[in-house]
């Protein structure tokens, strides 16, 4: 049972570490790390970050491959009251130089190959490197991260931390072309971890193998459940089928969450699991889009079916870390006939379904789909203009309230049945939903004119089993821009983006068809992409 | 068809520096998983065109980071399969 409090990130460890200190809490690779151990090294970094200049409140990034040392540094982060980064590994120098500045991190704890890679002055302060020294010129101060840790030393003041300091940022895809950071509190974070451990029924006994990147909501939600609960979080970095099977069964995993690319790469180890029934697997959890009813049908068929996996469907935004899920029991109501049902609201949380007049729908009206509960998020990190378009004041509140409490306008359309079950519908603006990525368009746009090849630029979505969305982009050229453009454009893409948002294919036309007030007709360009 | 493992190569750091790494060139002993190279839906796609290239089966159970992990290891897939 908890002994103390559960305000902020670390009180989840110090429970656990008092619970039982010798419990394996991180596998990663060969290596086991106990409670005990992430007590301790969480300190030990705590205290170079003071050392380094951390103040509360301050951010540090996170830019490692999901590893010990990441989950380290959250903890570390949290104790001394600032507020960790996790930087997406993916993302090349372009996007970590935008948001080191956006965020003004103060220090940056990274792989050296990453690090590296980065341009001269991205970190202000202190790069904590893991690996060979990287170049100097890469930030003001340079840190052995493994002769911090096993230091054991101990941060020399006590912080005070509250629940309402601001525990993450979260970096989404967004619309001004770079991406926007969702900003995350002590309290977000510590709320989600109770509601999510609750419904997925986490205890100690638990092994949950962590597939997805701790960057992302739901990749994070299973390192604080797990915290929270006392369980072994492995942590995997290969998804691959033979890997993922055999992580599986080595490990004795009991709970795995993922998007619906990860599911279509298990299900490749279908005779394998044929074979030889995963049964340890207590539950599988999906979010960041639908699974297609093939293959969800086959996961009941192989999971369910041969070793009484239970499958919840999940739905959750960044903005509000999780908002829905539907009960394995449950699960049938997911169907080809009935739609992609997302359940019910998370414990402790209200899902409304908004009309344009800000009413609530009727049963089976589509409407805007609005979260309220103690998992909203603050804001957009110095976005107002953004934030006071997601962050309303609740709709439904009586008018006494003020403006008391901020709910979340998610921008996905969804509907609800008599029984109040929630069906998802699809997405309101031009967002791309790929490869559990909710990607902005103008993002991409963005990279293909940064190639300086590309006059005018058009990205979006097409539907696609296996990932959910592939994103498309249509281009005009410079004048000038010679042969070969197109694969220059790309090389450009490949090498200053991350890999999801790397279009399938560039079209070239002379000219992209503009709307009345001359803006890029994005809607007419992927209709006709649609229409051949 | 025999395939040296010095053409598998070739073919396979092709494809990476079309599709993967935005023209450069991946030395063989470079980890590609590890490191974050190779995305699991990129390395499905470069199955996908091994198989097609080459006329060759991955098998689920060998299509893993042992394997797949550097362009060397992929190389000597592709070469015992056709060899």
């Amino acid at each position: 049972m908890s002994t103390h409090p559960e305000f902020a990130l670390h009180d989840l460890l110090r429970n656990s570490v008092e619970r039982d200190p010798a419990a394996v809490a991180i596998v990663d690779g060969s290596a086991e790390y106990t409670y005990e151990d992430l007590e301790r090294e969480s300190n030990s970094l705590g205290a170079a970050l003071v050392t380094a200049g951390v103040e509360k409140g301050d951010r540090v990034g996170v830019y490692l491959e999901k590893s010990w040392e990441a989950i380290v540094s959250m903890l570390a982060a949290s104790r001394i009251g600032a507020a960790y980064v996790n930087v997406n590994p993916l993302f090349k120098p372009p996007q970590v130089a935008y948001l080191a500045q956006d965020c003004d991190l103060r220090v940056v704890i990274g792989d050296s190959s990453r690090l590296e890679a980065l341009e001269a002055g991205t970190v202000p302060g202190t790069a904590f490197y893991k690996g060979d020294p990287p170049r100097e010129e890469i930030a003001k101060e340079l840190v052995d991260l493994a002769e911090v840790l096993g230091g054991g030393a101990v941060p020399s003041a006590e912080r005070q931390v509250s629940e309402a300091d601001l525990g993450t940022i979260l970096y989404t895809s967004g619309s001004t072309g770079m991406p926007k950071g969702v900003a995350t509190s002590q309290r977000n974070i510590v709320v989600g971890a109770q509601i999510v451990s609750t419904y997925l029924e986490n205890t100690s006994e638990d092994r949950i193998l962590s597939a997805l990147p701790l960057n992302f909501d739901a990749g994070m939600s299973q390192f604080t459940t797990s915290l929270r609960v006392g369980a072994t979080l492995v942590l995997q970095r290969s998804r691959l089928p033979g890997d993922l099977t055999r992580a599986l069964r080595r490990h004795e995993i009991t709970g795995v969450t993922g998007v619906p690319p990860l599911w279509a790469l298990l299900l490749r180890s279908a005779r394998a699991i044929e074979e030889q029934p995963l049964e340890h697997l207590r539950y599988i959890a999906n979010t960041g889009g639908r699974i297609p009813f093939a293959n969800l049908a086959e996961l009941k068929r192989l999971l369910t079916g041969l070793s009484g996996t239970r499958i919840y469907l999940m739905y959750g935004l960044t903005e509000a870390f999780r908002s829905t899920y539907l009960p394995p029991d449950e699960i049938d109501r997911a169907s080809p006939e009935s739609g992609w049902c997302i359940g019910k609201a998370i414990p402790d949380t209200e899902i409304l379904v908004i009309d344009k007049e800000g009413k609530e729908c009727a049963p089976g009206d589509v409407g805007e789909l609005v979260h309220r509960g103690p998992t909203v998020a603050m804001c957009y990190w110095g976005k107002e203009e953004a934030t006071q378009k997601a962050y309303r004041p609740n709709p439904l509140a009586p008018p006494e309230l003020l403006d008391t409490e901020r709910v979340v306008y998610s921008g996905d359309l969804a509907r609800r049945d008599e029984e109040g079950y929630l069906y998802f519908i699809g997405r309101d603006d031009a967002m791309i939903k790929s490869q559990g990525y909710r990607l902005s368009p103008e993002e991409v746009e963005n990279l293909l004119i940064g190639s300086g090849l590309v006059h005018e630029a058009c990205a979006f979505g097409v539907e696609d089993p296996e990932v959910g969305q592939l994103v498309m982009a249509v281009v005009s050229l410079k004048d000038g821009a010679a042969e070969g453009a197109v694969d220059k454009i790309r090389e450009h893409v490949i090498k200053n983006g991350p890999p999801y948002m790397v279009p399938k294919e560039i079209f070239v036309q002379d000219e992209l068809p503009k709307s009345g007030t001359g803006k890029i007709d994005r809607k007419s360009i992927s209709n006709a992409y649609a229409n051949g | 068809m025999a395939i040296s493992t010095e053409n598998a190569a070739a073919e396979i750091q092709g494809w990476l520096r079309e599709n993967v790494t935005g023209g450069r060139e991946v030395p063989p002993e470079e980890p590609l998983i590890e490191n974050g190279v190779l995305t699991s839906l990129q390395t499905v796609e470069l199955v996908t065109f091994l198989e097609e290239r080459f006329d060759i089966v991955v098998e689920d159970e060998e299509f893993d980071e042992e394997n797949f992990g550097s362009v060397e290891a992929i190389a000597g897939l592709v070469a015992s399969k056709t060899a």
